[in-house]
């Protein structure tokens, strides 16, 4: 019988190890990662709430086909959100439409750390509305998008980015770098003052 | 109280009796990228060993026989298909590397960087080993088109020049000392003649069966006088 009383004192490690021998521990799993994956899908996909959740059992389903190939030198974490960027993708592909304008569910979060971030405090003088997030996040490319939500919204290291999206450590830097200038810059363009 | 989505979720791999893919497919995956990148590299080596080969048997000196600048003869007479192979089996090897599991940690140009390092400490050890010689020696013989495509210039068409002092072919008899025939590369029988200023350069012997070189100069309709006598083969057979 599963005690899921004591899922919360297992590392997500020991899940996967427990869920091996015996299924019903997975969902101690996906509740661990229910809401934060569903926001993740929401921040780099233009679903709607009943599609998140649709995508997001699909990705659950994939994460369990694909337990046994989960490499314990990557944490957990960085894995099972590598597996929901690759379904995102493949269902951009399916249905050939990348989404134009992310949504913010927590925009006074990404203000936060944005505001947080040296390079672009600065620029942030007042706080955005949710309108004029939406609106400069709508303009940057797509792969600054992603290493903006990881960065900022997701909270993830470069390590952990580099392993999600599968790119050199000096790439994510770059692309994150890049993302900030592309940031400022649509922002001066459009001559929102912070 | 029960989360339904984790419910709903675990019902449905019980209902669709979902299983974890078994260790071994992960693991026979993993070593498949490997080997893959292994043999490219392998390949990629030999491919080298082979371009080594052929650039130094090369006869870079023949340029002014040719009327050609040392530009275009170098031009002429680079290996391109072996250049190619290794090119191809380099991205091939850059690909699978790309794929294996921490392949995404290394950026593009190292793992590029190690890859024509890896073709090119193969290919020199192969070249050591005379590998080169032996697999562009085998495919010549064996397949007239390779001797086509192997590089721009078809190297027997290069010694079937007598005109301007270039003929190659196989000693099929020995007169005397200074005479023996040689059958050219299209068929024609000439009678060679050499004196003890003639030069004979690398491993030559002048005997029936030798494919040789010949630079001189055509004296009459299938007459030669040979100034030089190069082996065909510029690196010893074994």
């Amino acid at each position: 019988m599963l005690d899921k009383e004591n899922c919360g004192e297992k590392t997500d490690e020991e899940l996967v190890a427990l869920t091996l021998k015996n299924q019903d521990f997975f969902s101690c799993i996906v509740e661990r990662y229910e809401a934060k994956l569903t926001r993740y899908i929401r921040r780099i996909s233009a679903a709607t709430q009943e599609d998140a959740e649709d995508l997001l059992q699909e990705i659950f389903v994939k994460v369990y086909r694909n337990l046994y190939g989960f490499d314990p030198s990557l944490k957990f974490s960085s894995w099972i959100y590598r597996i929901a960027h690759n379904q995102v993708i493949s269902q951009w592909r399916k249905t050939k439409s990348r989404p134009q304008v992310l949504k913010f569910e927590a925009d006074e979060d990404f203000l936060k750390f944005i505001a947080a971030d040296e390079d672009l405090a600065g620029n942030i003088e007042r706080k955005f509305t949710g309108e004029e997030v939406r609106d400069v996040i709508s303009r940057l490319d797509g792969k600054y998008k992603e290493v903006l939500v990881l960065k900022f919204l997701e909270e993830k290291d470069y390590k952990e980015i580099s392993d999600i999206l599968r790119k050199p450590l000096g790439t994510v830097a770059t692309l994150i770098n890049r993302a900030k200038k592309q940031f400022a810059k649509v922002v001066k363009e459009k001559e929102i003052k912070f | 109280m029960e989360n339904k989505f984790s419910q709903k979720v675990l019902e449905k791999i019980k209902e669709e009796k979902i299983e974890p893919k078994p260790r071994w497919q992960f693991l026979l995956k993993d070593y498949f990228i490997w080997l893959t990148f292994g043999i490219s590299l392998l390949v990629g080596g030999l491919a080298f060993c082979v371009m080594l080969s052929i650039i130094l048997d090369n006869d870079w000196d023949i340029y002014r026989y040719l009327e050609i600048s040392p530009l275009e003869h170098f031009l002429i007479s680079l290996p391109y298909i072996w250049i190619l192979l290794l090119l191809l089996f380099l991205a091939v090897a850059y690909y699978n590397y790309r794929y294996t599991k921490k392949g995404y940690c290394c950026n593009a140009f190292t793992i590029l960087a190690l890859s024509v390092f890896g073709s090119i400490i193969l290919g020199t050890f192969f070249h050591a080993l005379g590998l080169g010689g032996k697999i562009d020696r085998t495919l010549s013989r064996n397949f007239s088109f390779y001797q086509k495509i192997h590089c721009c210039c078809h190297r027997k068409d290069i010694w079937t020049q007598p005109e301007k002092g270039l003929l190659g072919g196989k000693i099929i008899g020995i007169k005397n000392v200074s005479n023996f025939d040689l059958e050219d590369f299209s068929g024609f029988i000439w009678q060679v003649e050499k004196n003890e200023q003639t030069l004979l350069r690398g491993p030559i012997l002048v005997e029936i069966g030798e494919e040789v070189k010949l630079i001189g100069k055509k004296k009459e309709e299938k007459v030669f006088r040979a100034f030089e006598i190069r082996p065909w083969w510029n690196q010893e057979e074994e």
